[in-house]
């Protein structure tokens, strides 16, 4: 039993070294960059040739970025999201807007690539390259890297949430369920959202835990602190209450005693 | 009786108290010049003024209280000279320190240093352990005041009686306790609570900064220990106020003493237990924290409000009504303070409904009724004990000279004031902005006009100060 939790100790120490080393992971979050603008870019589209800005003037927008020869997380990303957003028939007005952030891709890929998804005549989806993607990616806060030996980019799946504005409302990392997408769809709209930091790396007192799995919140140690001060008082009355007869005996000769 | 050092280190904490007060005052009028675009202040000057006149004027009206508490004490027990000059020491040590972090060091998070701010160096380094050093100072210093004066009071009552328990289960029983020695331990209690939790919330602090981030604070919890002090301390300090004015608001209007009654005994229970829980109103937009804590802070907000005050107010609603009064200018500002303290009060009961919260949070409603049940509550509450105890230094009677040019100036200048604070709350203006944007065009308007109001009451309380300073030194005279 107790190799079992040796094992387990070694385990854990080990995941948490890996998740908590700042230069083992890789630059991505959700909360950097939120509020900034999104460049203004020109977009090559299906249907002709316009500026960004003339897309998100219009409606919010959602801003997916993949490359066509993806072998990686691209293909489920963009199956996800439009299963995510067919099961959610959200009657906000949005448009998803799918970037190549791959230089080699032209339009005629893209446009493939709609057609693979069954997405070719859907209004809500728009298909595009830009000559300036560095400039997008960069203002998304998205870096992917090239890879030569696998001749593939090293990236994750981002989704950013764009309102009339051009400001970045909320970022999506990976394969996300249909409330956060619901989230999104909320906050490209400027619907207030509520948000709140969880506990984080060496927070020791935490008035609740949250589990993100379930989402259930649980009452943790922090909690004492405010029950401390209280407690703390309360010790002190029953301490006073156990002393001060003796005051009130040797103080007894110096004032009146309590008028009947 | 109060002994000769007794009346000296009280003379020294009032002329204090009221230089303090008077520079607070003037700090906030230029605030108010500022929000109405009458002056320019930099944005780091507006705030440094705004930290420093919160904390200042939170410290010295609850300190305030405590002197006249203790002072009023010597009349039922034997108090301690040396206690307060400890506190007196511990107290300017304090307020040198924080004036240099705020003026010199230019730290400037609002009073209430609220986690992390005081981590987001915005102006010298040394300005954020100096602060928080100067409120451990402060705060050892009013926690050993406050519970030696409690001890004082448990020289003469035990601890059932100083709570009056004895006369909820008896009409008439053994010993009586006086509503000032009920209110006073109530209000200590409170006071001592709220200073183990400064304590507490300090040593979070002290660990995250020295511990170079190898230890973190959550955000949360020292929000909650943040109201539970600040919130509760700001309301125990008006309770203070509200014991002088049960001690003797009878005595100058030649009426008899208030007597316990059973339910100025539960009242004042139940509010001891009720306004520990009501800082939980702070935490409304906090939506992590459970509907529990929610419903308990909108609940006890009611409940802490409702018994203290209605019965103080009938009490002195029945004291006044159809008696014979000998008005002075004690007991006139002892009767000012209880309406503005019902105003303030009625204000806070509105802003702790969390339906309407949802539209004055953290809007001017919030410094609206808190300056009510302040500048035109507790202060008067205050000033009422500091007129009278200097008029007994100078061994001077009450003069029956007419104060009715201050009395109105105050009465304009206060209430025009703290209206002007209602307005704009009540449109939405938001609190602690430097100056508002020209869409805010009523906050601009409204700030002028509470800098005009407020140099009234300024005027008013030059006025009032001038003569309590000249008797309060003239007891550094006899012997
Ligand atoms: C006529 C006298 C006074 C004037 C002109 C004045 C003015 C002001 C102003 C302009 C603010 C900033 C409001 C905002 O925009 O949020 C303020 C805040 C404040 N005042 Fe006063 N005030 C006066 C009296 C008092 C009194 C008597 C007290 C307490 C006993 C007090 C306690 C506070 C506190 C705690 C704050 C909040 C500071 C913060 O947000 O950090 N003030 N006052």
């Amino acid at each position: 039993m107790y190799k079992g939790i040796l094992f387990f100790l070694i385990a854990c120490l080990g995941f948490t070294d890996a998740i908590s080393d700042p230069g083992a992971g890789y630059n991505l979050s959700e909360e950097k960059g939120l509020y900034a603008k999104i460049a203004d870019v020109p977009l090559n589209t299906g249907s002709g040739n316009i500026r960004l800005p003339e897309l998100y003037q219009q409606t919010p927008v959602m801003l997916a970025f993949i490359f066509t020869r993806c072998t990686g997380i691209c293909n489920p990303f963009l199956l996800h999201l439009k299963d995510n957003l067919e099961s959610l028939g959200s009657k906000e007005k949005f448009k998803v807007l799918v970037v190549s952030f791959d230089p080699a891709d032209s339009l005629s890929d893209l446009n493939k690539l709609a057609y693979r998804f069954g997405l070719q005549d859907n209004d809500q989806w728009i298909f595009a390259t830009t000559p300036q993607i560095s400039k997008l990616v960069n203002s998304a806060g998205f870096y992917p890297v090239w890879d030569s030996s696998r001749q593939q980019f090293d990236h994750d799946a981002l989704l950013v949430g764009i309102d009339k504005e051009g400001l970045i409302t909320k970022k999506l990392i990976g394969l996300r369920d249909v409330k956060s997408l619901n989230w999104m769809i909320r906050s490209i709209h400027d619907e207030f959202m509520l948000s709140y930091p969880l506990p984080r790396e060496n927070m020791l007192f935490s008035c609740f835990s949250y589990d993100p799995v379930t989402g259930k919140k649980s009452p943790s140690f922090g909690l004492l602190f405010l029950v401390l001060p209280a407690i703390l008082t309360i010790m002190l009355l029953v301490w006073f209450a156990y002393q001060s007869p003796k005051w009130r005996l040797k103080s007894a000769q110096e004032i009146p005693p309590a008028k009947n | 009786m109060a002994s000769l050092s007794l009346k000296k280190v009280s003379s020294a904490w009032i002329i204090t108290i009221l230089t303090l007060f008077i520079c607070a005052i003037v700090f906030g009028i230029l605030m108010r010049l500022n929000q109405g675009n009458d002056i320019k202040l930099s944005p780091n000057g507006f705030y440094t003024l705004m930290t420093t006149h919160g904390l200042t004027m939170i410290g010295i009206w609850t300190v305030a209280g405590m002197v006249g508490i203790q002072y009023l004490l010597s009349r039922y027990t034997t108090v301690s000279a040396k206690l307060n000059v400890f506190a007196l020491v511990l107290t300017i040590i304090g307020v040198i320190m924080l004036w240099i972090s705020t003026f010199v060091g230019n730290f400037h998070t609002g009073w209430t240093f609220l986690y992390p701010f005081p981590f987001y160096i915005a102006w010298a380094k040394w300005a954020t352990p100096l602060f928080l050093w100067s409120l451990a100072v402060l705060g050892i210093g009013w926690f050993v005041w406050s519970v030696g004066i409690l001890v004082e009071i448990l020289k003469k009552y035990s601890l059932k009686q100083a709570f009056a328990w004895q006369h909820l289960s008896k009409k008439d029983p053994e010993v009586t306790t006086p509503p000032f020695i009920l209110i006073a331990t109530v209000s200590l209690v409170g006071i001592i609570l709220c200073l183990i939790t400064a304590v507490i919330l300090l040593i979070l602090f002290f660990a995250e900064y020295y511990s170079n981030g190898s230890f973190k604070n959550d955000p949360l919890l020292m929000k909650n220990l943040t109201y539970f002090f600040g919130h509760t301390l700001a309301n125990e300090a008006l309770y203070l106020g509200v014991a002088l004015l049960y001690e003797l608001l009878p005595e100058v209007s030649g009426r008899p003493k208030f007597k316990m009654t059973w339910y100025i005994a539960l009242a004042w229970n139940f509010t001891m237990i009720f306004v520990l829980t009501a800082f939980f109103h702070h935490m409304y937009m906090d939506f992590v924290q459970p509907l529990g804590f929610q419903m308990v802070g909108q609940l006890a907000s009611y409940f802490a409000s409702i018994p203290a005050a209605a019965v103080s107010a009938l009490s002195v609603i029945f004291l006044v009504y159809g008696n014979k009064i000998k008005w002075s200018l004690t007991n006139i500002l002892f009767f000012i303070g209880v309406i503005g303290w019902m105003i303030g009060g009625i204000g806070a009961v509105i802003d702790a409904t969390i339906s309407n919260n949802i539209v004055l949070h953290n809007t001017l409603w919030v410094p609206a009724h808190f300056h009510t049940y302040n500048a035109m509550g507790n202060v008067l509450f205050c000033l009422a004990f500091f007129w009278w105890v200097a008029n007994e230094f100078a061994g001077s009677q009450e003069t029956t000279k007419s104060h009715k040019i201050t009395i109105g100036l105050m009465l304009i200048g206060g209430f025009g004031f703290v209206l002007m604070f209602y307005i704009a709350g009540a449109a939405s203006v938001p609190r602690r902005f430097a100056f508002y944007p020209n869409e805010l065009q009523i906050g601009m308007t409204t700030a002028t006009w509470a800098a005009f109001f407020a140099t009234l009451y300024l005027i008013a309380m030059l006025a009032i100060i001038w003569e309590i300073v000249r008797k309060c030194i003239r007891v550094f005279y006899s012997s």
